[in-house]
Order: structure tokens, then sequence, then C-alpha cells
């Protein structure tokens, strides 16, 4: 089995759709001829050929809206936006169409199409380039939003957005691309969508985050496991909608919940589960649910990166505060 | 263009002639196209279609048919059986005209003020008061199963209209998609990146711009300095052409070669078809705030309906027997849609979640049974 | 108004038939927009509006014949525009008298903080949590805290309210410890010389009133709002009488104008009256001192005993019996009385409370 990291991983899944499915097609800008900046469709132009891969005109919102007209004729389009912070023209048709062509049309019309976008901060590009808004998408009903971690993850996780019959946002950790390297069977099989995934088992607190923030917070259980506290971990990967039930049974058997995530504090989706659990687990809490995420400031270049994002260290430290909280 | 309003500032000349180096590298002109005139009369010889009694009787119902409607819903709006509704009074001789010269499997995108050509299409009036009166089953058409629904963010449809032009290209189908806009729609950013896009990609698709005069309470004097829309095309590098818009003759003629060429593989085309908005921009709308009565009872002179009617008298096509039995006819059609309409149950409030996936997720499903409880 | 006829549509008709209204009434309409199809008898041509405005009224319906000249439609004179709804869409509610301020609503303070979970652990024992001492930081109530409570709570009895006397006793002492600066003497009278025969209350009673005569700044009322006194000419005693029902103070009036056996005869009554609950309100008020006579079970060589309001002094008599004393150099066995006195020190000073005393000693050791 090959060992990928995850820009190869979303290559190999890309691929293998486009051999399966002769209605994917996957456009873009600087895709086909340069394979991607970041090299996500390498090679695919060679071989699928420019009727499957193609390079679009800079011009994002008729990306989108192409996309839209393409998925309602039976093709199943696998747009690239160059980074989160350059999707923002395609708000306008996201949120105006593809998210509510199927129920306006009363099913008559749908849209089963994929946006891919590298997001979150961490790899010292210039603005813009860092952004970590996936809460503006995830608030949109009708849309999906799955945010990927791991190399495996990534490749299942786009199979099966690709194969959805609905509009899914593909958000790609930029700094997680090539920073783990993992075996990944090309076996073409899909990771299951609206469900989070268990990433280690402890009894102590949960510690619910995706994306970007994964990594650290791999890393701060190990350092709590030191100190003899036992964390849980959970990939929500499927921003919305939403597998509650998941971090609920977690919580009921911790009673601690930390949420962790890149995007900004206020009205993050960290706000959304911290307001279901109380709803729904209140009785379980033994201490209040904390979030661990980046301030409610505009995103600092490079320079101030690093205390922009959260750190392990913020995130031992919440999770201690919970564990002692009497 | 003319208007009742100053035209915008134009930029400085510079200052010395233009230096001997210099070289002409494009130029373009734009043509217009007109057949018959306010009065009724044909100016030149008129494409064969023209002297087709049955084609040019069957535009004429539809337009009658059109503006039945049309009156009816406005009526409809003041008590209050249908919401907010954009009246089309004046422009039936576009939607008709082109809807007229489409192939069933060609695809069509609107904006709001289109019900001529979607009636022509297949849209039934029902569906027509169901959406203006709030309903979404009103969207679910039962004739054309592929049309886009009202588009109503401007020139948003313009997108969706050349990636479904992408498709029938790579599926190499002799297929069109047609988008509507309105003038307003030439300032926005979707249609330029629309007929750029279809351009350099050589799509089969072609926009037809309702150049109704106004855009809410902007007249188009104010809303670009070219000197017509059509030549917007010019930037896409793709032809661009202008027609007189309440001239069904030469509409459908502009709109017919437009498809052709369309279908053989020629790309695409903007047409910008002059006509007026005769009534106000919707129903909550009071254009007497902004536009003066002299110019809406100077553009009645150029109603589409009665030049095509005086055609056909002079033609001896049409007798007043004839008018009578299509006014009977339409205001039955409308009144059988009224009711088929008032006698729909309301839509359930769960009905909220039943297209929102293809299958409700289960995250969602305690939502939904809240309403359903009422 | 302004009324439209039907116009002259040549070709020598007189009269048309109405086909078909474009227009309805209420319309704003504009010049040479068509109101109306009519047929003449070549075609159905539309008739043009004159003027712009508002249609007020319109003649006839389809299918009527109209004459030439006939009185077709009536327009609004004047400029009657639309209303403006101050919208393009839709249709909005408009407010039709000025927001009210909004209610401030006032919540009462101190709170218990416990997490919820806590609280349901709470609920489900059955523990008040106003009453549990939180040990949690920041005065948070823990479920140990709560677990603790409901232990120490299932060791005890159920409460019971206090009821009648009781709890009037209750409030009294709780009133006086509030207002009352109390300070005590004690000593001990020497009453072998009459204490075969002689009757202890009664001989209590006029060492009482001897004190009073001493002292009689302990036989006075006390304003404290006012910082007044009032010094009282009569001696009315509350004499403390313990029953099963609990604590009964009844007065007897006047012992300083009353002898013995007149005082005997009162203190018996007094003591039927309680017993039987059949004593007036009005004997029990207006003491003017008191007198607790606790030695008689038995036991108690000195106490401090309580001042109720507005009195300054209550004396307490001890239990009578053998000691041993002094007398002349010599260790000998008398039989004593103990006293003990308890005053309002902010009334009375303890040079005036030692006199009282030295009175109620003097008079108690005499003879007779």
């Amino acid at each position: 089995m090959p060992e990928v990291t995850m820009v190869g991983a979303i290559t190999m899944a890309l691929a293998r759709a486009l051999q399966n499915d002769p209605r994917v097609i996957v456009f873009g800008e600087d895709v086909a001829k340069n394979g991607g900046v970041f090299r996500a469709t390498d090679g695919l132009l060679e071989r699928f050929g420019d009727t499957r891969v193609m390079d679009t005109p800079l011009a994002e919102t008729v990306i989108a809206g192409m996309s839209i007209g393409l998925a309602a004729q039976g093709f199943r389009p696998v747009a690239e936006f160059q980074f989160l912070g350059f999707m923002y023209p395609a708000l306008d048709q996201l949120i105006n169409h593809a998210s509510r062509l199927r129920n306006r049309t009363r099913g008559r019309l749908s849209c089963p199409l994929v946006f891919r976008a590298p997001m979150g901060a961490g790899i010292h590009a210039p603005e813009h380039h860092s952004e970590s808004t996936e809460t503006l998408f995830a608030h949109i009903p009708g849309l999906r939003v799955v945010i990927p971690s791991s190399p495996s993850r990534a490749y299942g996780l786009l199979l099966s957005a690709i194969a959805d019959p609905d509009p899914v946002i593909f958000l790609e950790p930029t700094r997680l691309y090539r920073a783990q390297k993992e075996e990944v069977n090309d076996n073409g099989q899909g990771l299951p969508l609206d469900t989070c995934y268990v990433l280690r088992e402890g009894r102590d607190v949960t510690l619910v985050t995706w994306g970007p923030a994964v990594k650290e917070t791999l890393a701060a259980a190990q350092q709590l496991a030191a100190e003899g506290i036992a964390a849980e971990i959970i990939d929500v990967a499927t921003l919305s909608p939403l597998d509650l039930d998941t971090i609920l049974t977690s919580v009921e058997k911790t009673g601690r919940l930390v949420v962790i995530h890149e995007a900004p504090r206020h009205l993050g989706p960290g706000a959304e589960i911290a307001a279901s659990v109380a709803e729904r687990g209140l009785l379980s809490l033994q201490a209040p649910i904390e979030r661990v995420t980046a301030p409610d400031t505009v995103v600092p270049l490079p320079r101030l990166e690093k205390a922009y994002m959260p750190s392990e260290k913020q995130i031992v430290e919440a999770a201690r505060r919970v564990v002692t909280f009497s | 263009m003319k208007g009742d309003v100053p035209r915008a500032q134009k930029a400085p000349e510079p200052d010395a002639a233009p230096a001997k180096t210099d070289s002409v590298v494009a130029e373009f002109q734009i043509h217009r196209r007109n057949y018959l005139d306010a009065k009724g009369v044909l100016i030149g010889k008129p494409p064969a279609f023209a002297s087709d009694s049955a084609i040019m009787k069957s535009l004429y119902r539809a337009m009658t048919l059109v503006r039945t409607f049309d009156y009816k819903a406005v009526a409809l709006q003041r008590t209050g059986q249908i919401g907010t509704y954009p009246s089309c009074l004046g422009q039936e001789a576009i939607g008709v005209g082109y809807a007229s010269v489409m192939n069933d499997k060609d695809v069509m995108f609107i904006t709001y003020r289109e019900q001529a050509a979607q009636i022509w299409r297949g849209v039934t009036l029902t569906e027509l008061l169901q959406y203006w009166g709030g309903d979404e089953r009103g969207c679910n058409y039962s004739g054309p199963r592929e049309d886009f629904p009202v588009a109503v963010p401007i020139a948003s449809q313009a997108t969706h209209a050349v990636g479904v032009a992408t498709a029938f290209k790579l599926r190499g189908e002799p297929r069109v998609a047609v988008c509507a806009l309105g003038d307003g729609a030439t300032s926005k950013g979707d249609f330029y990146e629309s007929i750029n896009l279809a351009g350099v990609w050589n799509l089969p698709a072609v926009f037809i711009i309702s150049n109704n005069h106004w855009a809410i309470s902007l007249p188009v004097e104010q809303q670009t300095a070219t000197r017509t829309l059509a030549q917007k095309a010019v930037a896409a590098g793709i032809p661009g052409i202008q027609v007189d818009g309440n001239d069904i003759i030469a509409v459908r003629e502009v709109v017919g070669e437009a498809f052709a060429r369309a279908r053989s593989g020629g790309g695409p085309t903007v047409i910008e078809a002059f006509t007026y908005r005769m009534g106000d921009h919707t129903t909550a709308d009071d254009a007497s705030r902004y536009r003066k009565a002299e110019l809406i009872s100077a553009a009645w002179k150029n109603d589409p309906l009665a030049r095509l009617r005086t055609y056909l008298a002079n033609q001896s096509w049409w007798s007043k027997e004839d008018e009578e039995a299509l006014i009977a006819e339409c205001k039955d059609k409308v009144e059988a849609a009224v009711a088929e309409y008032s006698a729909i149950p309301p839509p359930r409030p769960e009905s909220m979640f039943d297209h929102l996936f293809e299958t409700l997720p289960p995250a969602l499903a305690w939502q939904r049974k809240k309403l359903t409880e009422g | 108004m302004k009324t439209f006829n039907l116009p002259d549509l040549g070709e020598g008709l007189s009269e048309v038939e109405i086909v078909n209204w474009h227009v309805s009434e209420g319309d704003n309409v504009v010049a040479d927009q068509p109101l109306v199809s009519v047929e003449t008898d070549k075609a159905v041509v539309e008739v043009p509006s004159p003027y712009s405005g508002r249609i007020v009224a319109l003649h006839g319906k389809a299918g009527d014949i109209v004459p030439i000249g006939h009185k077709l439609v009536e327009f609004d004179d004047g400029a009657a525009g639309q209303q403006d709804k101050g919208t393009v869409v839709g249709v909005m509610p408009a407010a039709e008298t000025p927001a009210q301020a909004p209610e401030r609503e006032r919540v009462s303070g101190a709170r218990v903080k416990a997490i919820p979970a806590v609280r349901a652990l709470a609920r489900k024992l059955g523990v008040d949590l106003i009453a549990v001492d939180p040990t949690g930081p920041d005065g948070q109530i823990t479920a140990d805290d709560v677990k603790r409570y409901a232990q120490a709570m299932s060791e005890v009895g159920p409460p019971k309210p206090l009821h009648g006397v009781r709890r009037a006793m209750a409030h009294k002492m709780q009133q006086s410890h509030a207002e009352i600066v109390p300070a005590s003497i004690h000593d001990q009278a020497d009453v072998e010389a009459w204490i075969a025969s002689g009757d202890p209350t009664v001989r209590l009673i006029r060492a009482v009133v001897a004190g009073c005569k001493a002292s009689p700044v302990l036989n006075a009322w006390f304003n404290a709002q006012d910082m007044t006194l009032r010094m009282v000419k009569n001696v009315d005693l509350g004499i403390a009488i313990s029953t099963d029902d609990g604590l009964f103070v009844a007065v007897m009036r006047n012992v300083d104008n009353r002898d013995d056996t007149d005082l005997r005869d009162g203190l018996n009554e007094l003591k039927k009256d309680v017993q039987a609950r059949s004593i007036p309100l009005e004997e029990m008020r207006g003491a003017t001192i008191t007198l607790s006579n606790y030695g008689v079970f038995g036991v108690g060589r000195s106490a401090n005993l309580v001042v109720v309001p507005p009195q300054v002094a209550i004396v307490g008599a001890g239990d009578i019996k053998p000691r041993v004393v002094a007398r002349d150099g010599q260790a000998v066995v008398r039989r004593t009385l103990p006293l003990s006195l308890t005053f309002d020190h902010r009334v009375a000073t303890g040079v005036e409370a030692a006199r009282f005393l030295k009175a109620m000693l003097v008079d108690l050791e005499r003879s007779a």
C-alpha cells in the first residue's frame, strides 16, 4: 500500500473518482496544466484529458455558477478554489443557488457538486491565504461541510463527497497537506459523511476538534496522558450536518468537554457544539464547556501566526482546568 | 442612448491627436434589426415565417394570453391572493419571440420578468401563481423539466447557463443554453464572467437582454457608459446585436440565427432587445416616484400587441370575432388557473425539510418531527 | 372628477360593444394607455386613456352596448398618487403606537452556586441547597457537600415547627439578645434562721421590693429608640412559672404594698390560673422586674438569666440547701439561698446592681 501525504491522497481520490465515474469533471484555476498550486490535481490532465480536467479563467463566481449548471445536467463537478480566502465571490452562488436548488424545485433539479479549497493558517503565506471561516458555509442549510485531518480520511471523505447527491464544501488544511504520511488503500472506498471519528479513547475529558487543529490536539493528548489524564479525541470531520450523538456519548462518559478549532471564537462551530451539548447533555457535565480557538481578530500576517493558532499548551491547560474543576 | 436624463460624463479626450505610429487593432460595429414598426407596418422584406399566418397568429395568441395573465396576477396581488409580483406588461414579444424558436431540449435560464417565455415553454399558469403565491411547488415544472427556476439575484443565472452549455458541449449535443437577463444585469460581474467564459470556451449559450429601460428606478443611461448593451459582447470577443424587442418578427429572426450558430458549434451570442417596462418594478414599487407619466404614455405607442394585431388585421388574418374569441379563451384559461391555484391545499410545514438533501440527515430529523407535532 | 365619454371612433358609428376592459377601478393609468377594447363593425379596437390619473369609475361591462358620447370612465381630479408603501418587495407591518420602554425586572439577591449536575443530585436527595455548606472554590457547592448534608439529615429527626408558648419564647429571647447588654452579680443569703418555717417565695418577693427601694433604677422601663428611662412607682413583679407547655411569666401587681398573706394567696391564684391556662393576657403584661425561682427544681447555684425588654433586671433564686460557709472564722454548715441578679448594663451600673443585691441579702438574712 502506498504511503502518501494528504495532498497525495486527495490526488488519488480524484483520480479514482474520474476513473470510476464518467460524470466526474475537475476544473478550476491552474488545475490542469500546472496540476494545481499545491499539486492536488497533479497528473490528472495527462491521464484523463482536457474534457475531464480543465483550466478555467480567473473567475470564482462563474466557476461556482457553472458547477451548478453542470451538476443540474447530471455531471459531478469537482471545482477547486485556490484558497478559502478567495472563495468568497462564490458565496452568492453557494448560498443563493447551490444550497437551494433541490429545495426550491422540490427535487426536480439538484446539485451534486464538490467545491475544494485549502484552508487554515500555518504555512507563512501572505494575507488572505490563511482563512478558517468554515462557519460561513456550515451555517447554510442545504450545504455539507467536510474537513479531513489525515491522508486516509482525506481519501475516503473526498470519495464520499464526490458521490454525494448534494453540494459539499471540502476544506483541506493546508498545513497538513504534507505534514504526515500514511498508508492509504486506493480501493475506491468512501468513508461515511455526517459522522464523527473517534481518534483516541479516554475516560477523563472529551476533546472535540477537526481539520488543522487535530494535530495539536493529538499532541496535547499525549502530554495529558503522561499527567494521568486520559483524553478522548473526536474528529468531527463533517461539520454540517453535525453528528452530535457521538459527542454526547463521549461527554456522558467523561463529563468534561473542550472544543478546539482554528476558526475565530465568536460564532465559530465550537459555539454550536457547546450550545447543543448544554441543551442535551447538561446533566452529564461536571465542568463548564471550554473552547480553545483563535482570537477574534483578523488573521495576522505570518510573524504572529503561531500566537494566533490554538497551541498544544492551550489545549493541555484547558483540559486540565475542566478535569480539576471540582 | 436617448433618454430623459443626462448622459453620464465622458472621460476627457487626450490633448494631442493620435500619434502617427498608432495602428487600429480592433473595431466593432453593432447592428440593429427591425421589421415591424410601431404602427404594425413592415419595413423591408421580412423572413419567411412572417408570411405564415398560422405561426403569426399563434404568436399573437400567446402574447395575449401572457398579458391577460399578467393583468390578473397584478389584481390577485392587490387582493392578497398572491405575494409581490413583477409585471411583464409591454415585454411580451421578446419572451414569446425567443421561446418559440427554442427546441424542447434547449434549456432556459431566466430572471423574474420572463413569464412570456415561461408560459410558451410549458410552465403552467397555475405553477406561476403558486411560485408568486409563495409555494416552492410552483418551481417543480411539469413541462420543461430541465429549465432553471427564476433567479432572483441579478445575473446569477448567466453562470448556470454557461455551466449547462459546457455540459452540452462536453456531450456533443446540439442544444442551446438560453439566458434571459435585464439591462441592469449587464453591470454585474456574473454577466461579464459568464460571457467571457462562453467566449473563450466557445459555448452554445445565447444571452438575451431585455432592455426595458429601467432597473427599478435607475434608467439605463445611468447604468453604463456604453452606447449599446449589445457591445458588451465585444469585451467577451463574441457577436452582439440589437433588435427592436417589441417587433416579434425581428426578435424571432435574430434569436433563430443565434441559436443556429450555437447549435453548429459557432459559439455564443449576446442579443439586446429593446422594449419598455410598462408597469412598476413590482406591485410593491411606486414608479411615479422616479418616472414621469409622459414616458409611459409615449411607450404605449410602441405596444407590441397592438402592432402585431394591426399587422394581422392588415394581412386579413384576424377578425373581430377572432379577437373576441381569443379574449374569452384567455380569460377562461386564466380563471381556470386561479381556481386551480386557490384549491391547492397549502404546503405542510414539515415539507421545509423534504428536499433539503436527497436524504434528510439524522441530525435534522428531530427538527422535522417538531414541525409535524405543530 | 373628470369624465371621459366614449369618443367618436369614426366610420359613422353611433354605438359600440364593450369587449374587454384592460383596467379596473382604482387603477392609476397614464395617457394613451389602453383602457378598453370595443367592437366596431369591422374590428376590435382599443380606446386609449385621454389623460393620466386614477380611475374612479368604469361605466359598462363586457357585452354592453355603449353609444358614442356616453360616459365611459371617470377619473380622479388632481394627482391622487399611490400611497408609498416604502418597500419594493413584500408587505411590511407599520407601527401604530410608539413602542413602550421595557419594564425593568427586579431580581432579588443571594443565589446558590452549584453546577447543574449537583442541583439535580440535590433534588433527587431532597436536599435544600440553601442549607448546604459549600466547600468548593468561590463558594460553590460540590456533589460531596450535598451528599454529606443528606447523610447528616438522615441521622436526625424530621424538622418540627415550634408553636405557641415555645415559639413565643424563642422570639422573646431572640429579641432580648438583640437588644439587652446583660451583666450579672451572684451571691448567697444565709436563711438558716427562718427556712424551717418560712415561705421562701414570699420572702424573696419582699427581698426584691427591698432591692427596688435601694436601687429604683432596676425597677424601670427602658426605651432604646428614644434613649428614655421610665422609673416606675410600684413593683409589678413578673413571676416565672414553668408548666408542661412551657415558660410563663405572670405578673403580680403592687407587690410592694401587699402583706405576706396577700402575696401567698396571690401566688397560689396565679399558679392555678397558669396551670389551667386560664390566665388572662393582661396578667402577663407590664412586669417592671422579674423573679425566676429556678432553684425549686433542686439544682443551680447561680445563673445568668435573660432580661426581657423593656425591663432592665431579672432576679434569679437558686436551690436552698446546706452549704459550708464561714462564720466567725469557722467553717459551719448553714442553709443558703443562691441569688443572681442580671441587669441591663446600658441602664444600670455595677454599683446600683450591687446595692440592689445587698439590700436583698440583708432582707433575706433577717429572721422574720
